[in-house]
């Protein structure tokens, strides 16, 4: 999997796309460009590090409401605005939209790649969050039905005698389904078993939201 | 300066009034007073110019009425051709004889001649008649005895030096000074008095005498003067030929032959040609001699009266000869009879010029006043205009800054792209590789960008400056165009297209390009505003340039939701908004323009949907309407 970091333009004028285009490469960056909001939905998009750089101004849809498209469909890439006029209302509603920057055209190099870094770095974060999300889903579902009515009983709390009598079974057996669950989700105490299920309660409350 | 008009009328009536007083006196003299007789000794012959005159004041003057009639007698005894004893006495024996039985209560003598006579006879003649003289020189009262005190008068003295001065000083080039004098007794004494007289001139001018040579001769010599002459001359009685003439008669046809001025003492020469000369006044002397003979009638003592020394002279000249010998007008003085002055237009015709000038006057005041009129009206109207073209500017102002954000994003995008090209440009440069492909290719692209922002300044300041109206030839289909490049990014960020479909033939119109431009763009503008809610699918704004024989007119329309009719009437109306942020000029002042460019501007609904703005001009409107004058 290629994981440097690919950038992708939405402007509708070629001449500025070109531009910004030529720049991001001689800088090092990997750029792709796209003329609307609908060109950029349509191409497919590998799964790599990057960002958008979304002029406010399209044709069609705009670039906020290619910013809400995404977010609805779970794409998580940090967004930085560009505009060639910027009034009030439309700068707050994409910082409320969570985009990582604004900047007004004629853009400064440094401004830009600041953000651009900036950009990345959010999403570097986001893609370790998501990574680690992952992995957890990925142990948490490698639990026998069995050990996750175990895990369930240590993350709340109980002592291992209690577990065995609610579940009919011998201690232990509770013990050694404990020491499975552990090994396959990578902890090596209770209390890190805890702060694994903290940590993935918080995700699923987190997709309930999105 | 007095002008002496013709006396003529009075001349020939006055006669004939004292003759019918006369008679009327006679009828009635048995019951009343009894007829007082005066008779007046000439000296010459009746015709006479003199004469005439003693005549003409004898009569003016004397007074006669039924209580105290009057009859007056002439007699002339023609001196001047007659002479001797023998005449001499049968005149004297005549006069005896003849006024016997109407002995002459006074008598009046005219002329030196007649005074001599009668007081040589006057034992024979009257001798109880009180004698009146007139026209006797104050030098030959002196060289004569003294006269007995009932004889009386106010002698003349012939101002022959005077004139001779006044001619020199009308004429200060003259050098030479010609006389002229006849032959009879009474001319050789007038010669002699002149050659008394002219000496003490010796020194301003040479003197020459033609005294008593034949007329032909005179003449001769008259027309041989230069201009560095003036004559002078008393005219004469007879002349070297032994011809006679009366002086004036002699003296006018000197005047006729003579190449200098001609100058002479007695106010008969008047009108003869001579240019004039300080003279007695012959009708004077006789009002004056009738003044003594009323007072004497009336019972005066001849002695008691009180006369005065010496009648007057005055200078008398021909106005004629005044323009002829080109003597200056202002060396006339203001007591000068000017004789024959035509009577200037204002004399002659005041009254009319009074009436002209009232009019000519009035007439002046009106134009004055209409001149004013339009001036003020001019200045009014200038003023409108003014006021128009600041308001349509101000309208464009406005247009503009509700476009600020489309054209700050028009600009800023070629902007950014040169920018970044810049940017990449360096980055390049401080790569290793040879990358000049790619760094031409951004020159190109720079220079394209700065071209492209500098149009939309370009085109953003022809609306924005407060340039004067323009009245040139223009093609609206370019004008459309424009407007549609101006309002592009507007349009597209309203989430709007605009449809432009231009005539295929150009369709001229004269007028000012940037005004009929923000016609446009209000009416786009306009039609944004008012279907900003509606489907993807209506989103449409049409603009059509149509050209029908020669007609012209551009369509905008929509497919919104259309003019309420209640507002239909009024929406041109100034300050008839509908929307909230609208001040409702934008509609008045394109109606304006639309109309200082000689078309129309409509409004209307149309039949599937939405509104149509219409701008008309009908043939001869847009092609010869050359007056836009309005902003």
């Amino acid at each position: 999997m290629n994981m440097t970091a690919l950038i992708h333009v939405v402007d509708d004028d070629d001449s500025l796309r070109n531009a910004l285009l030529r720049l991001l490469a001689a800088a090092g960056f990997e750029a792709r460009g796209y003329a609307s909001a609908g060109d950029f939905l349509l191409q497919p998009r590998p799964d790599r590090p990057g960002c958008l750089l979304l002029d406010i101004r399209l044709p069609g849809p705009s670039g906020l409401e290619l910013q809400a498209a995404l977010q609805e469909q779970g794409v998580a890439l940090p967004v930085i605005f560009l505009t060639g006029y910027a009034d009030v209302s439309s700068s707050v509603r994409a910082m409320k939209a969570g985009a990582v920057d604004f900047l007004a055209k004629p853009v400064a190099r440094d401004t830009l790649f600041d953000a651009l870094r900036r950009a990345l770095a959010v999403d570097a974060l986001q893609r370790a969050a998501r990574d680690e999300a992952r992995q957890l889903r990925a142990g948490f579902a490698s639990l026998t039905p069995r050990e996750r009515e175990v895990f369930d009983r240590i993350v709340a709390g109980r002592l291992n005698k209690q577990i065995a009598y609610e579940l009919a079974i011998s201690e232990r057996t509770v013990k050694a389904e404990r020491a499975q669950c552990m090994a396959k989700l990578q902890v090596n105490s209770a209390a890190e078993l805890g702060r694994l299920a903290e940590r993935l309660q918080q995700l699923s409350g987190d997709q309930a939201e999105g | 300066m007095r002008t002496a008009l013709p006396t003529t009328p009075l001349r020939l009536v006055c006669p004939w009034v004292v003759a019918v007083i006369l008679a009327f006196a006679g009828l009635g003299a048995a019951r009343a007073a009894e007829i007082r007789n005066v008779l007046v000794l000439y000296a010459n012959s009746r015709l006479l110019p003199a004469n005439v005159q003693y005549d003409q004041g004898l009569l003016e003057t004397i007074r006669t009425s039924a209580d105290r009639p009057v009859a007056l007698f002439d007699e002339f005894l023609d001196v001047a051709r007659f002479g001797g004893q023998a005449y001499t006495d049968t005149v004297v024996s005549y006069l005896r004889t003849k006024y016997a039985s109407r002995p002459p209560a006074l008598i009046v003598v005219a002329n030196e001649e007649a005074l001599s006579f009668l007081v040589s006879n006057r034992a024979a003649l009257f001798p109880q008649a009180p004698v009146v003289h007139m026209s006797v020189g104050r030098s030959f009262l002196r060289m004569n005895p003294a006269l007995s005190a009932d004889i009386v008068g106010v002698p003349i003295e012939y101002e022959f030096s005077g004139t001779i001065e006044q001619a020199l000083r009308w004429h200060p080039q003259a050098r030479h000074l010609v006389i002229v004098t006849g032959a009879s007794v009474r001319d050789r004494g007038w010669e002699a008095r002149l050659r008394s007289e002219v000496p003490r001139f010796m020194e301003r001018a040479s003197a020459e005498f033609l005294a008593g040579l034949p007329t032909a001769a005179v003449l001769k010599r008259l027309g041989e003067l230069g201009n560095d002459s003036v004559v002078f001359t008393t005219g004469y009685f007879t002349d070297g030929d032994d011809r006679s003439f009366t002086p004036r008669e002699s003296v006018e046809a000197m005047a006729r032959a003579a190449t200098a001025p001609v100058y002479g003492p007695f106010n008969t020469f008047i009108g003869t040609g001579i240019v004039g000369g300080r003279m007695p006044n012959y009708a004077a002397m006789g009002r004056q001699a009738g003044e003594i003979v009323n007072a004497l009638l009336d019972g005066a003592a001849p002695d008691s009266l009180r006369l005065p020394e010496i009648m007057p002279t005055t200078l008398n000249v021909d106005w004629r000869q005044v323009r002829r010998w080109g003597i200056d007008e202002t060396s006339i003085p203001g007591d000068a009879i000017v004789h024959f002055r035509e009577p200037g237009l204002w004399e002659e015709h005041h009254k009319d010029l009074i009436a002209g000038a009232i009019v000519f006057l009035l007439q002046a005041a009106l134009i004055a006043w209409l001149l004013f009129e339009r001036r003020h009206r001019r200045l009014a109207e200038q003023a409108n205009q003014k006021q128009r073209f600041e308001l349509a500017h101000a309208s464009r102002l406005a247009v503009v800054g509700e476009l600020t954000g489309s054209i700050a994003h028009e600009i800023n995008q070629p902007l950014g792209a040169i920018l970044s090209n810049a940017d990449a440009a360096e980055l390049m440069l401080e790569s290793a590789a040879d990358r000049r492909g790619e760094l031409r290719e951004i020159l190109a692209d720079i220079r394209r960008d700065d071209l492209r922002a500098s149009e939309v300044i370009h085109r953003l300041r022809l609306l924005l400056i407060r340039q004067e109206v323009e009245r040139q030839a223009f093609d609206l289909n370019e004008v459309v165009s424009e407007m549609a490049s101006l309002l592009r990014s507007e349009v597209q960020r309203r989430g709007f297209s605009l449809d432009i479909q231009t005539a295929p033939t150009s369709a001229t119109l004269v007028g000012d390009r940037i005004q009929i431009q923000q016609v446009l763009i209000n009416l786009v503008l306009n039609a944004l505003d008012a279907v900003a809610d509606l489907p993807e699918a209506r989103r449409t704004i049409l603009v059509s340039v149509a050209v029908r024989a020669g007609a012209i007119a551009i369509a905008v329309s929509d497919r919104g939701h259309g003019i309420a009719p209640a507002n239909l009437p009024q929406i041109f109306d100034s300050f008839f908004t509908t929307k909230p942020q609208g001040m409702g000029l934008g509609l008045s002042i394109a109606r304006t323009i639309v109309e200082a460019h000689g078309g129309r501007l409509r409004a209307e609904n149309r039949p599937g949907g939405g509104a149509v703005f219409r701008v008309e001009w009908p043939v001869a409107d847009a092609k010869a309407k050359p007056a836009v004058e309005v902003a």
